[in-house]
């Protein structure tokens, strides 16, 4: 058999097109969610800085969960299936979305501010017409991140029936499948790369737009 | 006012008063307290004692946001918001107070053009395809959008090379005489202020020092430092800055004869009057001189003087003494005379005014 047979006979064998279409369904559910919820986070934590530790600190400890054993206390609330890979793969990728969107709100220059004040801007229209349009490249480096987390731990779903490309991965892992393994992650992997260099050109563009002289 | 900062008295027991259309020079060096003073008007800072009043209205009785859009505000260098393109950030406030559309686009076409930038070249430019002084220009219609009454400026071509300004702070005049708008100007560049200002008021250490026109501070400092700070000693340098209006001599009216009169009557006019040199008014644009003893000599004593007299060169007020100087030198005059609207309002003589200078 030829290699192109191989990934024909593997492909369609693990219909991998409808695998992909599941994992990219959650992957997108997953971004936006913990996108919106990410950024919300940000500008609560920096409207009121008293509780930034707290919050980094919570999303740290997540963060330091292994995958399994979150899936483990994600399962009797969630059930299997989709739910729960999505639920997390949007805790894992909350912090570095928040962590950056905060260091992004709350590093915008002075100079800034203070002409905003000067002219006669809100508080919150400082944050909504000002900060948060000027931490726009660094929030967007932040989904970068979590754009490959997500496409990472998404495929840990295969684990508990809720599709996506982990189902092919783990099968080729069970039965010592090395053609399907190597399909299988090769195109988890491809889809990574793809993505993240999407998000790497929007923030690129952002950068080079928000960036003053 | 007072302000205090880590007990350090900023602004001391400052008290002034900004008249209405003028526009203000506040001069001092770096830490003079001029800025603190520029903030405390538009309530960026709140004074520890004493208040602001804005037509007798007392400052801090008025909503902050509400009194900021009333009150156009530049800065030095950074100052427009570098994500939105020029439109945008000249019409952030119009759009905040929900403003329609098409009359936001007018206004900003209207203000481009007023700071000589052409609209549809510039609108929807970002402020880092702007070059420094295209920004500036900019900053200005972006402090101009809300029409406010008042302008508050924090040197805002501080930043620019030498040339810029220059070119920058001659626009600045001739917009400030279209606007009629009270403005108050900080610099710690004198040249920047005897060019700009109505009246300038002389900062250091958060006390106000003096308060006068340029030549009231250059002829009339009232203590060294603001003599030291103005540069009196220097004051031959001034002759670019300084008008006509502020040298000249102003005319008694006794100096003034028609012309109308015959010589005769003249010199019974200037004896009785004690003057030897007085000015004749032949015409709108055509001004003379004659002394005394010119008259006393003249043999036809019944001849009009309208055909006597040493012609005179005429400038407005507000012409720089060194233009005038110059001219003087060309045509071998030492005497010119100033006239506005068609009234004599003095003479400048170039032996004087020297005198006055060294």
């Amino acid at each position: 058999m030829t290699l192109i047979d191989t990934i024909i006979s593997v492909w369609t064998i693990h219909q991998i097109t409808l695998r992909t279409i599941q994992h990219l369904y959650m992957f997108s559910i997953a971004l936006i969610i913990s996108i919106v919820i990410g950024v919300a986070l940000a500008i609560l934590v920096y409207s009121n800085p008293k509780l930034a530790n707290l919050w980094f600190n919570v999303l740290n400890v997540i963060e330091m969960i292994p995958e399994l054993a979150l899936f483990i206390f994600l399962l009797p609330i969630l059930g299997l299936g989709e739910k729960p890979t999505i639920a997390a793969c949007v805790l894992y990728s909350i912090l570095p979305i928040m962590r950056n969107s905060y260091t992004g709100l709350a590093h915008v220059s002075n100079e800034y501010i203070e002409i905003a004040k000067a002219i006669g801007l809100t508080k919150n229209e400082i944050l909504l017409k000002i900060r948060l349009p000027m931490a726009l490249p660094l929030i967007s480096s932040g989904i970068r991140v979590a754009v490959v987390y997500i496409m990472g731990i998404a495929t840990l779903g295969g684990l508990i029936a809720a599709g996506g490309l982990g189902v092919p991965l783990q099968a080729g892992i069970y039965r010592y499948d090395i053609p399907t393994i190597i399909v299988a992650a090769l195109w988890v992997g491809t889809l990574g790369v793809f993505f993240d260099f999407i998000a790497w050109i929007i923030e690129n563009r952002l950068a080079r737009r928000f960036n003053p002289w | 006012m007072t302000k205090i900062y880590k007990d350090s008295r900023v602004i001391n027991d400052l008290s002034f008063e900004i008249c209405k259309g003028e526009l203000f020079v506040i001069l001092g060096s770096s830490g003079s307290g001029k800025t603190t003073t520029l903030k405390l008007i538009n309530r960026l800072i709140d004074p520890d004692e004493g208040a602001v009043y804005l037509n007798g209205n007392d400052t801090k009785t008025m909503d902050s946001v509400k009194l900021r859009r009333k009150i156009g505000y530049v800065i030095q260098q950074i100052g427009l918001f570098p994500h939105m393109m020029v439109k945008e950030n000249i019409g952030l406030i119009p759009r905040l107070e929900k403003w329609n559309e098409e009359n936001i686009s007018n206004k900003i076409d209207e203000l481009l053009t007023l700071v000589a930038l052409p609209p549809q070249l510039f609108r929807t430019r970002y402020p880092n395809q702007l070059s420094g002084g295209q920004q500036q220009r900019v900053g200005l219609a972006r402090a101009l959008v809300m029409d406010p009454p008042l302008l508050l400026m924090d040197e805002p071509f501080g930043a620019l090379d030498p040339l810029l300004r220059m070119q920058l702070q001659n626009e600045f005049l001739s917009i400030k005489r279209k606007l009629d708008k009270t403005i108050v100007f900080v610099t710690h560049d004198i040249e920047e202020s005897f060019i700009l200002a109505d009246r300038i008021g002389v900062m250091h250490e958060g006390k106000m020092l003096q308060i006068g026109t340029p030549s009231e501070l250059l002829f009339e400092p009232a203590n060294e430092i603001v003599s030291k700070i103005i540069g009196t000693e220097n004051k031959f340098k001034a002759i670019k800055f300084l008008q006509a209006k502020d040298v000249m001599i102003s005319l008694d009216k006794g100096c003034l004869i028609e012309s109308d009169i015959s010589c005769k009557e003249a010199i019974d006019k200037m004896v009785t009057g004690k003057i030897d040199l007085c000015i004749i008014k032949k015409s709108n644009s055509d001004i003379a001189q004659i002394s005394l003893i010119d008259l006393l000599n003249e043999k036809d004593k019944e001849r009009s003087i309208m055909d006597l007299g040493n012609k005179l060169s005429v400038f407005a007020p507000n012409d720089t003494l060194s233009s005038i100087i110059l001219l003087l030198k060309s045509s071998k005059e030492s005497i010119a005379a100033i006239m506005d609207h068609n009234k004599v309002l003095g003479i400048v003589r170039i032996n004087s005014v020297l005198m006055n200078l060294i």
